[in-house]
């Protein structure tokens, strides 16, 4: 038992950074029908938004960019925490205008437009960024290792499952106790009831998108101490985000964190006893699901059917 | 705009002059492609994605089904050429009759598992399929060779009813690339305007009713699954020829992906022509683009974002719309006018 208590902690871990991926992932296939293709190249732009913030290399005169590496790693770190998803918002806004057209024609569209995108962001980041491996600095306060009962754990994983439950809860809260909320849980019922009521539907669409990238963005900076930084991290993510949302049922929040933690689990065990096999065990898990009950474990009907 | 449901079916006058220009442009290649610039290992690169591109429009263009991880099938096809050299014969057919077997065989499956869903779920499960071929090639080293793939296939002489030659020399192979480019266009012609045909661009627009008017579309749809997978793995045994190697880059969805917009630029949606336009630019694009920057992708890639936003139909669609607003124009000029 104890033997196997790392890998299941590590799945989990695994399973709530996922989920904090698939949600905005979810939120935006539920409201406007668009699987965003470029939803990996946010999280990545989210990253290299905070490798940047960190670095203070972005503050121009060289006094300013010391006294800003002067500042303790701590209060850095949580600038880098704020500003990454907000700049990946606005990468994302940028994406939603240039989607507009699309709106109102087959699903398929979007999907396009969103892998071109990918390619664009990816690209873009090899020429601002370089194409080698970045790290994120860690404050010392959640690195190194951590000793619970008679197991060593990494400090950073525990901090980053928590942080992603926190941002879990608050998405939850955000969607069920907000007026906010509301329109976006409308939005993806019925978008042309919500504008009959007298919604901005540009505007709804408008903020869904820069709030999935910004959770993108967000669980970006978490992820990828874990999972390293590079420019084509964002295709290696977004497979697991589509795989996972897929499987828990288009649209559906739970759907989407039940089938992350499943997803993450997944890949830990078979990470554990099976090494190179870890990823393939995610499609696996797609196949199965999907083979028998297509539209996941808790979708409903859904436009994209057609 | 046009949008997908109402491209016209296409019409099935003859296309004799397109086939002729074609067939003129690949025989006189070797000599038309130093003059401008280029070298003749382009040319076999183009023939090879010409094939894939025509095969997978079938399905793409044709039945309207979206398939993102037709990759795999070109590296099925190119592994099971690689194979056959080596462990089977040294043999150019036996290669290539591999190479369309086992794509097809996957193609057969993978088809099986796809063809009774519809729009975004195709797409999904036709990512994750390819996302499975493209990691089981990297995995398994011992067959596979893992992330280095087969590495040193020999191109075997060929012959042909008395025909032998050495197809080392880039031109040679060339030419057989272009033979088979020219075969498949005539057979995909064929399929694309017979009943076949019909039924899938029937199903493009309605597959409810289609299925309403008494054809098995779960059937239709699979076999149009199984021919693009084999016009791939045709293409597959010429790329590791051409290449001499096998590699898992050609199934990553990246891949998978430059194909689906090779097609669309071109205008497969609406054209039967559409993806030889699409392949030539994405080369060009790469050739010439790629000669002036390190980051040409990025510029392909916008150049694509702006197609998906003003022109989805793709090149062809242009010159379509194009063409109706001219003939428009002479029969009754308001009408051209109301058009644009």
């Amino acid at each position: 038992m104890m033997a196997v208590l790392p890998h299941i902690l590590n799945g989990l871990t695994l399973g709530l950074l996922f989920a904090l991926i698939a949600l905005g992932f979810t939120l935006i296939v539920g409201v406007m029908e668009v699987i965003n293709l470029a939803h990996g190249s946010l999280f990545a732009l989210g990253a290299y938004f905070a490798l940047t913030v960190l670095g203070g290399d972005w503050l121009g005169a060289t006094a300013a960019a010391e006294w800003w590496t002067s500042l303790p790693l701590a209060s850095r770190y949580i600038a880098a925490l704020i500003f990454g998803p907000i700049l990946a918002a606005g990468a994302g806004l940028l994406l939603e205008m240039c989607l507009r057209p699309t709106y109102g024609k087959a699903p398929l569209y979007g999907l396009l437009l969103t892998f071109g995108a990918a390619l664009v962001i990816e690209e873009a980041i090899r020429l601002v960024w370089g194409t080698g491996e970045q790290h994120l600095m860690l404050p010392r306060s959640i690195d190194g290792a951590v000793f619970v009962g008679g197991l060593i754990y990494s400090k950073y994983k525990f901090f980053a499952a928590a942080f992603s439950a926190a941002a879990i809860v608050a998405v939850w809260l955000f969607l069920e106790r907000t007026p906010y909320g509301a329109i976006i849980k409308a939005g993806s019922h019925d978008s042309e009831m919500v504008r009959a009521l007298g919604y901005d539907l540009s505007r709804l669409r408008l903020l869904v998108f820069g709030f999935g990238a910004s959770l993108a963005g967000l669980a970006g900076v978490v992820m990828v101490p874990i999972w390293g930084l590079r420019p084509h991290v964002g295709i290696d993510v977004v497979i697991p985000a589509f795989l996972i949302i897929v499987v828990g049922g288009i649209g559906s929040f739970w759907g989407a964190v039940v089938a992350a933690i499943m997803v993450g689990l997944a890949v830990g065990l078979t990470g554990a006893y099976a090494g190179a096999w870890a990823t393939m065990s995610m499609y696996i898990l797609l196949i199965l699901v999907v083979g028998f009950r297509s539209r996941g474990l808790l979708g409903r009907k859904s436009a994209l059917e057609n | 705009m046009i949008t997908l449901s109402d491209i016209p079916s296409r019409s099935p006058a003859s296309r004799a002059l397109p086939i002729g220009i074609l067939a003129a442009a690949l025989l006189t290649a070797p000599w038309w492609l130093p003059a401008v610039g280029l070298y003749q290992y382009l040319g076999i690169e183009i023939a090879i994605w010409i094939i894939f591109a025509m095969g997978f429009n079938l399905l793409f263009g044709y039945a309207g089904l979206h398939s993102f991880g037709h990759g795999a099938y070109l590296g099925i096809g190119a592994y099971a050429f690689g194979l056959f050299q080596q462990h089977v014969a040294i043999s150019l057919w036996g290669g290539l009759a591999a190479a369309i077997a086992a794509a097809a065989l996957a193609g057969a499956i993978v088809g099986a598992f796809v063809s009774h869903r519809r729009g975004i779920y195709y797409a999904l499960l036709t990512i994750g399929f390819g996302q499975i071929f493209w990691f089981t090639s990297m995995k398994l080293h011992s067959v596979t060779g893992g992330e280095d793939g087969l590495l040193g296939i020999p191109r075997p002489p060929l012959g042909f009813f008395g025909v032998e030659a050495d197809l080392n020399q880039n031109i040679a192979l060339f030419y057989l690339a272009a033979a088979f480019v020219l075969v498949s266009v005539f057979i995909l012609w064929r399929l694309a305007n017979s009943p076949f045909g019909r039924v899938l661009q029937a199903i493009r627009q309605n597959e409810t009713r289609a299925r309403f008017a008494g054809y098995d579309v779960w059937r239709f749809k699979w076999a149009a699954f199984v021919i693009s997978a084999v016009f791939a793995g045709l293409a597959g045994g010429l790329f590791s020829m051409a290449q001499q190697s096998a590699y898992p880059d050609v199934m990553s969805l990246h891949q998978s992906g430059l194909i689906v917009m090779m097609v669309l630029v071109g205008g497969g949606l609406v054209s039967f022509w559409g993806p030889v336009l699409g392949v030539l630019i994405y080369f060009i694009a790469r050739d010439v683009l790629g000669g002036l920057t390190e980051t040409w992708l990025l510029w392909y890639g916008l150049m694509f974002v702006v197609m998906v936003m003003i022109r989805p139909e793709g090149l062809a669609g242009m010159f379509h719309l194009a063409g109706r607003r001219v003939r428009g124009a002479r029969a009754n000029p308001e009408y051209a006018a109301e058009k644009v």
